[in-house]
């Protein structure tokens, strides 16, 4: 866990993001596949720009939404994690 | 909730008729592409549309027609698109390309040619597209596919070519691309053509099962009514008409798809209402977004499929609320009749 913290996430090549009022829809064009995430206020395209650190996107969920950070740091590596896997983003040392 | 009900600020793609024109007259064309139209968009109204795609985060343009490299401004309107890191699809009949459009398409990640070809004979090919067109789209093939352009073969399965299918894939895979199959609908010219060029129930039948054989073959839209369960994970798998995609025509008017240009689906025209407002505000949308043809709601595979292609419905039936008569559901129907015919 401590390793991630300093990770950032940027989007994979050529794949672009976009905010919608459930959450964010990403767009592959190798795949040519969108993913819907539901990820609701809690993400903005921003946070994959490859400057926030896991934990300072976290904090900022976290100040903005008055939840636990407990609670979205086990949600959000899980959810980054997916989003890794299915080339959609990529996260690199911050 | 199926994912396509999600509302979305914009659409995700936009199909793109920017002309009517085209140098070829085939008995298929969903446009009726001939002429060019009078009230056509010139390249500065084209470039604010494109201004309120990239603002609107659109991702991808499928740019349709006609043939859209008879459109003199194209090569210039495909770079300022480029420059907003817009994907295109260029639907092109691969008889027209030039210096300038292959330099535009060389080494660019942003685009993607699907060339029409219908047919992996000229005698298949040339009964569709007209006389000789076989080798001249294979001559635009070759010269793409030396460039590396990334590339697709289109094919509208009609009866004409159905035999062909597995010849076409081979010949798609000789320069290197993959082939897509297109449903054939009755839209533009289609609509005199669509009793003689239709697939019957046993070829829709077999169809079918060829694509559930070999999910490598790409389809277009709308497949999900006529194809097994298999493949419903390899694309959209419900109508995506004003929710995740619709149309602007060489005009600037907005439908609901390609093959629902007809007045009574006109949502607005871009020299008049943003897409924005169009998107979000016009009625014809927001009914396309709430049809369920109510001839299909106990339909087992309802849930699954919404009723098929509602464009084939209304230009069949005229009614939106009867079911896409292709469907698997209603091609199963058909070959129960045949068969108990057939033992009778």
């Amino acid at each position: 866990m401590r390793g991630i913290l300093n990770m950032a996430f940027r989007l994979a090549k050529n794949v672009q993001v976009r905010k919608e009022s459930w959450g964010l829809l990403f767009y592959s064009p190798a795949q040519h596949k969108v993913c819907f995430v539901r990820s609701g206020d809690w993400l903005y395209p921003q946070y994959f720009n490859g400057t926030l650190t896991f934990d300072s996107l976290v904090g900022d969920i976290a100040k903005r939404l008055g939840t636990s950070a407990k609670v979205i740091e086990s949600s959000i590596q899980k959810l980054t994690a997916h989003l890794v896997r299915m080339g959609l983003i990529i996260n690199e040392p911050c | 909730m199926n994912h396509v009900d999600w509302p979305l600020s914009a659409p995700v793609n936009i199909t793109w008729e920017i002309t009517h024109q085209c140098n070829l007259s085939c008995i298929h064309c969903l446009s009726s592409g001939g002429q060019e139209a009078l009230c056509e968009l010139n390249l500065e109204e084209c470039i604010s549309i494109v201004d309120q795609l990239a603002a609107l985060k659109v991702f991808e343009i499928n740019f349709g027609g006609g043939e859209p490299l008879l459109k003199s401004f194209f090569p210039t309107l495909l770079n300022y698109i480029h420059q907003k890191g817009i994907v295109t699809c260029i639907s092109t009949n691969g008889t027209v390309l030039n210096g300038e459009a292959m330099a535009c398409f060389a080494g660019n990640p942003l685009v993607n040619i699907q060339v029409s070809l219908d047919g992996a004979t000229p005698e298949v090919n040339d009964k569709i597209r007209g006389k000789g067109t076989f080798h001249q789209i294979i001559k635009g093939i070759e010269l793409l596919a030396k460039k590396d352009v990334p590339l697709s073969i289109n094919t509208v399965v009609t009866s004409v070519n159905f035999e062909q299918l597995s010849q076409l894939k081979e010949l798609a895979s000789s320069f290197g691309a993959r082939l897509r199959v297109s449903r054939f609908r009755p839209s533009g010219r289609a609509k005199e053509t669509w009793g003689k060029l239709k697939l019957n129930s046993s070829q829709l039948r077999e169809l079918s099962e060829w694509l559930s054989q070999d999910p490598g073959i790409l389809t277009g839209d709308s497949f999900f009514s006529i194809s097994g369960e298999d493949r419903r994970e390899l694309g959209l798998n419900m109508c995506g008409a004003c929710k995740l995609t619709c149309c602007i025509d060489p005009c600037g008017l907005v439908y609901p798809c390609a093959f629902l240009q007809e007045n009574e689906f006109c949502a607005g025209n871009l020299r008049e209402t943003s897409l924005q407002e169009i998107w979000d505000f016009a009625p014809v949308f927001q009914y396309f977004r709430k049809l369920e043809p109510a001839s299909c709601r106990r339909c087992p595979r309802f849930n699954m499929c919404r009723g098929g292609c509602p464009a084939i419905a209304y230009f069949v039936k005229k009614d939106l609320n009867s079911p896409d008569p292709e469907c698997l559901i209603n091609w199963s129907r058909d070959i129960s009749l045949e068969s108990l015919i057939t033992a009778e």
